[in-house]
Protein backbone atom coordinates (compact mmCIF):
# COMPACT_ATOMS: atom_id res chain seq x y z
CA UNK A 1 0.00 0.00 0.00
CA UNK A 2 1.54 3.20 -1.31
CA UNK A 3 1.35 6.11 1.40
CA UNK A 4 3.83 8.21 -0.16
CA UNK A 5 2.24 11.96 0.33
CA UNK A 6 1.16 10.87 4.01
CA UNK A 7 2.86 12.35 7.01
CA UNK A 8 4.97 9.32 8.30
CA UNK A 9 5.09 10.79 11.15
CA UNK A 10 1.20 10.54 11.64
CA UNK A 11 0.53 7.35 9.11
CA UNK A 12 2.22 4.65 9.07
CA UNK A 13 3.18 2.10 6.40
CA UNK A 14 1.07 -0.82 6.08
CA UNK A 15 1.93 -4.44 5.38
CA UNK A 16 0.15 -7.66 5.24
CA UNK A 17 1.96 -8.37 9.00
CA UNK A 18 0.05 -5.40 10.65
CA UNK A 19 -2.73 -5.96 8.84
CA UNK A 20 -3.70 -9.38 9.73
CA UNK A 21 -2.72 -8.80 13.38
CA UNK A 22 -5.24 -5.64 13.61
CA UNK A 23 -7.98 -7.83 11.66
CA UNK A 24 -7.25 -10.71 14.30
CA UNK A 25 -7.71 -8.13 17.12
CA UNK A 26 -10.28 -6.51 15.90
CA UNK A 27 -12.18 -9.75 15.45
CA UNK A 28 -11.72 -10.87 19.02
CA UNK A 29 -11.73 -7.37 20.47
CA UNK A 30 -15.42 -7.69 18.58
CA UNK A 31 -16.18 -10.84 19.93
CA UNK A 32 -15.66 -10.01 23.58
CA UNK A 33 -17.38 -6.67 22.71
CA UNK A 34 -20.63 -8.05 21.50
CA UNK A 35 -20.68 -10.57 24.41
CA UNK A 36 -20.15 -7.97 27.91
CA UNK A 37 -20.63 -4.87 25.68
CA UNK A 38 -17.30 -3.77 26.26
CA UNK A 39 -13.55 -4.66 25.97
CA UNK A 40 -10.99 -4.91 23.28
CA UNK A 41 -9.84 -1.15 23.36
CA UNK A 42 -7.86 -1.80 25.81
CA UNK A 43 -5.25 -4.02 23.66
CA UNK A 44 -6.26 -2.11 20.50
CA UNK A 45 -4.57 1.47 21.47
CA UNK A 46 -1.14 0.00 22.77
CA UNK A 47 -1.49 -2.59 19.79
CA UNK A 48 -1.42 -0.05 16.85
CA UNK A 49 1.05 1.91 19.20
CA UNK A 50 3.46 -1.01 19.09
CA UNK A 51 2.94 -1.13 15.13
CA UNK A 52 4.44 2.43 15.24
CA UNK A 53 1.33 4.88 14.97
CA UNK A 54 1.50 7.79 17.81
CA UNK A 55 -0.76 8.04 20.39
CA UNK A 56 -3.64 10.22 19.28
CA UNK A 57 -4.00 8.84 16.33
CA UNK A 58 -4.56 5.41 17.74
CA UNK A 59 -6.80 6.57 20.10
CA UNK A 60 -8.73 8.16 17.48
CA UNK A 61 -8.87 5.32 15.14
CA UNK A 62 -9.46 2.69 17.94
CA UNK A 63 -12.03 5.20 18.71
CA UNK A 64 -13.44 5.67 15.10
CA UNK A 65 -13.96 2.03 14.52
CA UNK A 66 -15.47 1.20 18.67
CA UNK A 67 -18.67 3.19 18.00
CA UNK A 68 -19.90 1.39 14.29
CA UNK A 69 -19.17 -1.34 16.10
CA UNK A 70 -21.27 -1.29 18.92
CA UNK A 71 -24.09 0.16 16.48
CA UNK A 72 -24.23 -3.41 14.79
CA UNK A 73 -23.70 -5.31 18.17
CA UNK A 74 -26.57 -2.95 19.45
CA UNK A 75 -28.81 -3.51 16.64
CA UNK A 76 -28.51 -7.43 16.81
CA UNK A 77 -29.39 -7.75 20.78
CA UNK A 78 -31.90 -5.53 20.35
CA UNK A 79 -33.71 -7.85 18.32
CA UNK A 80 -33.05 -10.48 21.04
CA UNK A 81 -34.98 -7.99 23.22
CA UNK A 82 -31.53 -7.27 25.61
CA UNK A 83 -31.30 -3.87 24.87
CA UNK A 84 -32.91 -1.12 27.31
CA UNK A 85 -32.49 1.99 24.72
CA UNK A 86 -34.17 4.20 27.65
CA UNK A 87 -31.43 3.20 29.99
CA UNK A 88 -28.34 2.93 27.80
CA UNK A 89 -29.51 7.06 26.83
CA UNK A 90 -29.82 8.00 30.58
CA UNK A 91 -26.57 6.02 31.31
CA UNK A 92 -25.46 7.93 27.93
CA UNK A 93 -25.86 11.69 29.31
CA UNK A 94 -24.36 11.29 32.44
CA UNK A 95 -21.52 9.91 31.32
CA UNK A 96 -21.15 12.13 28.59
CA UNK A 97 -20.71 14.33 31.90
CA UNK A 98 -18.39 12.01 33.52
CA UNK A 99 -15.86 12.06 30.44
CA UNK A 100 -15.55 15.80 30.60
CA UNK A 101 -14.80 15.47 34.18
CA UNK A 102 -11.87 12.89 33.47
CA UNK A 103 -10.44 14.73 30.99
CA UNK A 104 -10.18 18.22 33.49
CA UNK A 105 -8.58 15.71 36.19
CA UNK A 106 -5.78 14.28 33.51
CA UNK A 107 -4.96 17.53 32.62
CA UNK A 108 -4.45 18.38 36.39
CA UNK A 109 -2.69 15.16 36.52
CA UNK A 110 -0.61 16.16 33.61
CA UNK A 111 0.05 19.94 34.59
CA UNK A 112 1.28 18.52 38.23
CA UNK A 113 3.32 15.40 37.36
CA UNK A 114 4.23 15.30 33.92
CA UNK A 115 3.52 12.66 31.13
CA UNK A 116 4.81 9.62 33.65
CA UNK A 117 2.85 10.77 36.46
CA UNK A 118 -0.19 10.78 34.32
CA UNK A 119 0.67 7.46 32.94
CA UNK A 120 1.39 6.22 36.48
CA UNK A 121 -2.36 7.74 36.93
CA UNK A 122 -3.35 6.20 34.54
CA UNK A 123 -2.17 2.60 35.41
CA UNK A 124 -2.19 3.13 39.44
CA UNK A 125 -6.48 3.69 38.30
CA UNK A 126 -6.56 0.67 35.90
CA UNK A 127 -5.39 -1.83 38.72
CA UNK A 128 -7.08 -0.29 41.71
CA UNK A 129 -10.48 -0.41 39.71
CA UNK A 130 -10.09 -3.80 38.18
CA UNK A 131 -9.14 -5.16 41.24
CA UNK A 132 -11.74 -4.05 43.27
CA UNK A 133 -14.65 -3.87 40.61
CA UNK A 134 -13.16 -7.29 39.18
CA UNK A 135 -12.87 -9.39 42.23
CA UNK A 136 -16.06 -8.92 43.22
CA UNK A 137 -17.64 -9.61 40.02
CA UNK A 138 -15.77 -12.63 39.85
CA UNK A 139 -16.88 -14.12 43.21
CA UNK A 140 -20.40 -13.12 42.37
CA UNK A 141 -20.08 -15.05 39.25
CA UNK A 142 -18.38 -18.38 40.87
CA UNK A 143 -21.69 -17.87 43.70
CA UNK A 144 -24.42 -17.65 40.63
CA UNK A 145 -22.19 -20.60 38.97
CA UNK A 146 -23.27 -22.64 42.08
CA UNK A 147 -26.12 -21.68 42.80
CA UNK A 148 -29.08 -23.40 40.13
CA UNK A 149 -31.39 -20.88 40.59
CA UNK A 150 -32.36 -17.66 39.02
CA UNK A 151 -30.60 -14.71 39.60
CA UNK A 152 -32.47 -12.16 42.06
CA UNK A 153 -31.99 -8.50 42.09
CA UNK A 154 -28.89 -7.63 44.08
CA UNK A 155 -29.31 -6.39 47.78
CA UNK A 156 -27.76 -3.07 46.81
CA UNK A 157 -29.77 -2.64 44.12
CA UNK A 158 -33.05 -3.49 45.72
CA UNK A 159 -32.45 -1.04 48.87
CA UNK A 160 -31.92 1.56 45.97
CA UNK A 161 -35.11 1.01 43.77
CA UNK A 162 -37.36 1.24 47.35
CA UNK A 163 -35.92 4.54 48.20
CA UNK A 164 -38.64 7.10 46.93
CA UNK A 165 -36.62 9.81 45.64
CA UNK A 166 -37.94 12.17 42.80
CA UNK A 167 -37.94 12.08 40.15
CA UNK A 168 -38.32 7.46 39.86
CA UNK A 169 -37.99 6.22 36.18
CA UNK A 170 -39.62 3.07 35.18
CA UNK A 171 -37.11 1.16 32.65
CA UNK A 172 -39.59 -1.16 31.48
CA UNK A 173 -37.04 -3.07 29.43
CA UNK A 174 -35.23 -4.00 31.95
CA UNK A 175 -37.80 -4.20 34.54
CA UNK A 176 -37.01 -1.85 37.05
CA UNK A 177 -37.88 1.34 38.74
CA UNK A 178 -35.55 3.52 40.65
CA UNK A 179 -34.71 7.44 41.04
CA UNK A 180 -32.87 9.12 38.62
CA UNK A 181 -30.59 9.90 40.82
CA UNK A 182 -29.02 6.63 41.50
CA UNK A 183 -27.98 6.26 37.63
CA UNK A 184 -26.55 9.57 37.39
CA UNK A 185 -23.55 8.09 40.17
CA UNK A 186 -23.42 4.88 38.14
CA UNK A 187 -23.41 7.18 34.24
CA UNK A 188 -20.46 9.52 35.43
CA UNK A 189 -17.95 6.81 37.02
CA UNK A 190 -18.46 4.89 33.67
CA UNK A 191 -17.45 8.01 31.50
CA UNK A 192 -14.88 8.95 34.19
CA UNK A 193 -12.96 5.61 33.45
CA UNK A 194 -13.38 5.74 29.84
CA UNK A 195 -11.90 9.47 29.95
CA UNK A 196 -8.86 7.50 32.22
CA UNK A 197 -8.35 4.10 30.64
CA UNK A 198 -10.98 4.21 27.45
CA UNK A 199 -13.21 1.20 28.90
CA UNK A 200 -16.15 3.04 30.81
CA UNK A 201 -17.92 -0.70 30.48
CA UNK A 202 -15.48 -2.28 32.84
CA UNK A 203 -17.75 0.22 35.71
CA UNK A 204 -20.97 0.52 33.34
CA UNK A 205 -21.48 -2.99 33.40
CA UNK A 206 -21.16 -3.66 37.19
CA UNK A 207 -22.20 -0.56 37.80
CA UNK A 208 -26.00 -1.35 36.06
CA UNK A 209 -25.82 -4.69 37.03
CA UNK A 210 -25.40 -3.71 41.14
CA UNK A 211 -26.36 -0.51 41.68
CA UNK A 212 -29.54 -0.75 39.52
CA UNK A 213 -30.63 -4.31 39.32
CA UNK A 214 -30.29 -4.58 35.59
CA UNK A 215 -29.86 -8.86 34.66
CA UNK A 216 -26.21 -9.19 33.39
CA UNK A 217 -27.23 -9.88 29.83
CA UNK A 218 -29.29 -6.64 29.48
CA UNK A 219 -26.37 -4.73 31.07
CA UNK A 220 -23.95 -5.77 28.85
CA UNK A 221 -26.01 -5.02 25.63
CA UNK A 222 -27.11 -1.28 27.03
CA UNK A 223 -23.23 -0.90 27.39
CA UNK A 224 -23.41 -0.99 23.75
CA UNK A 225 -25.55 2.21 23.30
CA UNK A 226 -23.42 3.96 25.92
CA UNK A 227 -20.69 3.08 24.03
CA UNK A 228 -21.89 3.99 20.77
CA UNK A 229 -23.42 7.62 21.63
CA UNK A 230 -20.03 8.80 23.29
CA UNK A 231 -17.85 6.71 20.50
CA UNK A 232 -19.53 8.97 18.08
CA UNK A 233 -18.99 12.21 19.68
CA UNK A 234 -15.47 10.82 20.22
CA UNK A 235 -14.82 10.08 16.97
CA UNK A 236 -16.58 13.74 15.39
CA UNK A 237 -14.12 15.30 18.19
CA UNK A 238 -11.00 13.21 16.68
CA UNK A 239 -11.94 13.13 13.36
CA UNK A 240 -12.32 17.30 13.20
CA UNK A 241 -8.45 17.61 15.01
CA UNK A 242 -7.85 15.47 11.58
CA UNK A 243 -6.52 12.37 14.12
CA UNK A 244 -8.45 9.47 12.12
CA UNK A 245 -6.43 7.08 10.32
CA UNK A 246 -9.24 5.68 8.28
CA UNK A 247 -7.35 2.59 7.00
CA UNK A 248 -6.60 1.67 10.44
CA UNK A 249 -10.15 1.92 11.42
CA UNK A 250 -12.02 -0.09 8.58
CA UNK A 251 -9.32 -3.19 8.75
CA UNK A 252 -10.26 -3.44 12.87
CA UNK A 253 -13.75 -2.89 11.52
CA UNK A 254 -13.78 -5.86 8.91
CA UNK A 255 -12.43 -8.45 11.67
CA UNK A 256 -14.92 -6.48 14.13
CA UNK A 257 -18.43 -6.52 12.78
CA UNK A 258 -17.85 -10.28 12.31
CA UNK A 259 -16.22 -10.93 16.02
CA UNK A 260 -19.27 -8.60 17.20
CA UNK A 261 -22.32 -10.68 15.70
CA UNK A 262 -20.82 -13.71 17.17
CA UNK A 263 -20.35 -12.31 20.49
CA UNK A 264 -23.95 -11.42 20.43
CA UNK A 265 -25.29 -15.02 19.27
CA UNK A 266 -23.37 -16.29 22.38
CA UNK A 267 -25.16 -14.22 24.76
CA UNK A 268 -28.11 -16.31 24.09
CA UNK A 269 -26.69 -20.12 24.70
CA UNK A 270 -24.84 -19.23 27.91
CA UNK A 271 -26.24 -18.59 31.66
CA UNK A 272 -25.85 -14.91 32.93
CA UNK A 273 -23.55 -15.66 35.36
CA UNK A 274 -21.05 -16.41 31.93
CA UNK A 275 -20.91 -12.56 31.34
CA UNK A 276 -19.28 -11.76 34.80
CA UNK A 277 -16.98 -14.79 34.59
CA UNK A 278 -15.84 -13.35 31.23
CA UNK A 279 -15.73 -9.35 32.26
CA UNK A 280 -13.88 -10.50 35.52
CA UNK A 281 -11.46 -13.03 34.01
CA UNK A 282 -10.45 -9.94 31.78
CA UNK A 283 -10.41 -7.70 34.14
CA UNK A 284 -8.65 -9.59 36.49
CA UNK A 285 -5.66 -10.11 34.07
CA UNK A 286 -5.52 -6.68 32.74
CA UNK A 287 -5.15 -5.31 36.69
CA UNK A 288 -1.77 -8.24 36.35
CA UNK A 289 -1.01 -6.76 32.83
CA UNK A 290 -0.50 -3.21 34.48
CA UNK A 291 0.88 -3.92 37.75
CA UNK A 292 3.62 -5.03 35.61
CA UNK A 293 3.79 -1.72 33.54
CA UNK A 294 3.92 0.20 37.12
CA UNK A 295 7.71 0.20 37.37
CA UNK A 296 8.11 1.44 34.15
CA UNK A 297 6.31 4.62 35.21
CA UNK A 298 8.23 4.41 38.64
CA UNK A 299 11.73 4.83 36.69
CA UNK A 300 10.08 7.67 34.89
CA UNK A 301 9.08 9.87 38.15
CA UNK A 302 13.00 8.90 39.61
CA UNK A 303 11.27 6.52 42.50
CA UNK A 304 12.70 3.15 41.45
CA UNK A 305 15.59 2.53 39.28
CA UNK A 306 15.44 -0.24 37.04
CA UNK A 307 17.87 -1.51 33.81
CA UNK A 308 16.74 -0.36 29.83
CA UNK A 309 16.52 -3.64 28.93
CA UNK A 310 14.58 -5.11 31.80
CA UNK A 311 11.57 -2.44 31.09
CA UNK A 312 11.80 -3.73 27.69
CA UNK A 313 11.05 -6.96 29.05
CA UNK A 314 8.25 -5.93 31.74
CA UNK A 315 6.35 -4.01 28.70
CA UNK A 316 6.54 -6.81 26.38
CA UNK A 317 5.55 -8.92 29.09
CA UNK A 318 2.42 -6.60 30.44
CA UNK A 319 1.55 -6.73 26.33
CA UNK A 320 1.67 -10.06 25.95
CA UNK A 321 -0.76 -10.56 29.24
CA UNK A 322 -2.83 -8.05 27.92
CA UNK A 323 -3.56 -9.80 24.53
CA UNK A 324 -4.20 -13.00 26.55
CA UNK A 325 -6.91 -11.96 28.63
CA UNK A 326 -8.72 -11.08 25.18
CA UNK A 327 -7.71 -14.36 24.00
CA UNK A 328 -8.74 -16.25 27.17
CA UNK A 329 -12.21 -13.91 27.08
CA UNK A 330 -12.43 -15.50 23.83
CA UNK A 331 -11.84 -18.90 24.58
CA UNK A 332 -14.35 -18.76 27.34
CA UNK A 333 -17.13 -17.37 25.39
CA UNK A 334 -16.84 -19.58 22.38
CA UNK A 335 -16.03 -22.45 24.71
CA UNK A 336 -19.72 -21.85 26.46
CA UNK A 337 -21.12 -21.15 23.22
CA UNK A 338 -20.05 -24.60 21.91
CA UNK A 339 -21.31 -26.11 24.80
CA UNK A 340 -24.76 -24.26 24.57
CA UNK A 341 -25.35 -25.33 21.19
CA UNK A 342 -24.60 -28.87 21.82
CA UNK A 343 -27.01 -28.82 24.84
CA UNK A 344 -29.29 -26.73 22.24
CA UNK A 345 -29.02 -30.00 19.61
CA UNK A 346 -28.89 -32.69 22.37
CA UNK A 347 -32.71 -30.97 23.88
CA UNK A 348 -33.99 -31.11 20.25
CA UNK A 349 -33.30 -34.50 19.06
CA UNK A 350 -34.39 -35.70 23.22
CA UNK A 351 -37.49 -33.62 22.39
CA UNK A 352 -37.80 -35.53 18.84
CA UNK A 353 -37.31 -38.70 20.49
CA UNK A 354 -40.32 -38.09 22.79
CA UNK A 355 -42.46 -36.84 20.57
CA UNK A 356 -41.79 -40.42 18.05
CA UNK B 1 -30.58 -24.77 16.25
CA UNK B 2 -32.59 -22.77 13.94
CA UNK B 3 -36.23 -23.50 12.76
CA UNK B 4 -36.54 -25.76 10.17
CA UNK B 5 -38.83 -23.23 8.19
CA UNK B 6 -35.51 -20.99 8.33
CA UNK B 7 -34.48 -20.25 4.86
CA UNK B 8 -30.36 -19.48 4.54
CA UNK B 9 -29.84 -15.83 3.34
CA UNK B 10 -26.79 -16.79 0.67
CA UNK B 11 -28.52 -14.42 -2.42
CA UNK B 12 -28.76 -11.44 -0.08
CA UNK B 13 -25.17 -12.75 1.56
CA UNK B 14 -23.43 -12.91 -1.66
CA UNK B 15 -24.59 -9.06 -2.95
CA UNK B 16 -23.41 -7.52 0.57
CA UNK B 17 -20.06 -10.07 0.00
CA UNK B 18 -19.47 -8.31 -3.05
CA UNK B 19 -20.51 -5.07 -1.98
CA UNK B 20 -17.82 -4.81 1.13
CA UNK B 21 -14.85 -6.08 -1.47
CA UNK B 22 -15.78 -3.28 -3.84
CA UNK B 23 -16.25 -0.81 -0.83
CA UNK B 24 -12.72 -2.05 0.69
CA UNK B 25 -11.10 -2.18 -2.63
CA UNK B 26 -12.42 1.40 -3.34
CA UNK B 27 -11.10 2.88 -0.47
CA UNK B 28 -7.29 0.97 -0.68
CA UNK B 29 -7.12 1.49 -4.05
CA UNK B 30 -7.28 5.68 -3.09
CA UNK B 31 -6.00 4.79 0.41
CA UNK B 32 -3.15 7.51 0.05
CA UNK B 33 -5.60 10.22 -1.11
CA UNK B 34 -8.91 9.15 1.02
CA UNK B 35 -6.42 9.19 4.26
CA UNK B 36 -4.72 12.52 3.75
CA UNK B 37 -7.94 14.38 2.85
CA UNK B 38 -9.84 12.72 5.87
CA UNK B 39 -7.13 13.55 8.04
CA UNK B 40 -7.87 17.87 6.90
CA UNK B 41 -9.47 17.99 9.58
CA UNK B 42 -12.39 20.48 10.45
CA UNK B 43 -15.17 19.80 7.98
CA UNK B 44 -13.50 16.84 6.60
CA UNK B 45 -14.50 14.64 9.56
CA UNK B 46 -17.67 14.03 7.96
CA UNK B 47 -15.56 11.93 5.97
CA UNK B 48 -14.55 9.29 8.44
CA UNK B 49 -17.80 9.11 10.10
CA UNK B 50 -19.94 8.60 7.05
CA UNK B 51 -17.25 5.92 5.45
CA UNK B 52 -17.55 4.24 8.76
CA UNK B 53 -21.66 4.16 8.59
CA UNK B 54 -21.85 2.77 5.14
CA UNK B 55 -19.06 -0.06 6.39
CA UNK B 56 -20.90 -1.10 9.16
CA UNK B 57 -24.54 -1.39 7.54
CA UNK B 58 -23.24 -2.74 4.27
CA UNK B 59 -20.39 -5.19 6.02
CA UNK B 60 -22.56 -5.78 9.20
CA UNK B 61 -25.39 -7.12 7.03
CA UNK B 62 -22.69 -9.29 5.05
CA UNK B 63 -21.68 -10.66 8.64
CA UNK B 64 -24.43 -11.39 10.03
CA UNK B 65 -25.96 -13.34 6.88
CA UNK B 66 -22.52 -15.20 7.28
CA UNK B 67 -22.90 -16.04 10.32
CA UNK B 68 -26.99 -17.08 9.33
CA UNK B 69 -25.21 -19.00 6.30
CA UNK B 70 -22.98 -21.12 8.27
CA UNK B 71 -25.19 -21.83 10.82
CA UNK B 72 -24.47 -20.30 13.84
CA UNK B 73 -27.95 -18.14 14.93
CA UNK B 74 -29.31 -17.31 17.88
CA UNK B 75 -31.02 -19.76 20.41
CA UNK B 76 -34.81 -19.82 18.99
CA UNK B 77 -36.21 -19.25 22.62
CA UNK B 78 -34.07 -15.90 22.43
CA UNK B 79 -35.74 -14.86 19.61
CA UNK B 80 -39.26 -15.97 20.58
CA UNK B 81 -38.38 -14.57 23.89
CA UNK B 82 -37.69 -10.88 22.04
CA UNK B 83 -41.10 -11.06 20.27
CA UNK B 84 -43.32 -11.24 23.14
CA UNK B 85 -43.92 -9.32 25.58
CA UNK B 86 -40.76 -8.73 28.34
CA UNK B 87 -41.98 -8.90 32.38
CA UNK B 88 -42.97 -5.20 33.52
CA UNK B 89 -42.74 -3.68 36.97
CA UNK B 90 -46.21 -3.55 38.20
CA UNK B 91 -47.83 -0.09 37.80
CA UNK B 92 -48.09 2.30 40.69
CA UNK B 93 -51.31 2.80 42.44
CA UNK B 94 -53.00 5.80 41.18
CA UNK B 95 -55.68 7.76 42.45
CA UNK B 96 -58.34 9.43 40.22
CA UNK B 97 -59.95 12.39 41.10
Amino acid sequence: MDILALDPSRFIELNAASVAFLFIVGFIGGLVSGFIGSGGAFVLTPGMMSLGVPGTVAVASNMCHKFPKALVGTIKRFKYGQVDLKLGLYMAISAAVGVQGGIRIQQMVLQTWGQAGSDLYVSLSFVAVLVIVGGYVMQDAIRCARCHIPEGTPPLARRLQQIELPPMVTFKTSGIRISFWFTVPVGLATGLLAATIAVGGFVGVPGMIYVLGVPGIMASATELVVAFIMGLGGSINWAMHGLVDIRLVLIILGGSLLGVQLGAIGTTYVREHMIKVVMATIMLIVAVSRCIALPGYLVKLGLMDLSASTLTILGRVSFVCMCFALFIGAVIILGSMWRGRAAERADGVAGAHGQA
Amino acid sequence: MAAKTDRKPVGRMTVFGLLTVAMYAAVFTHAEVITSMFARGSLWAAGPIATVFAFSYVHGTFASDLWSVLGVNARPQARKAAETTVARPSARATVKA
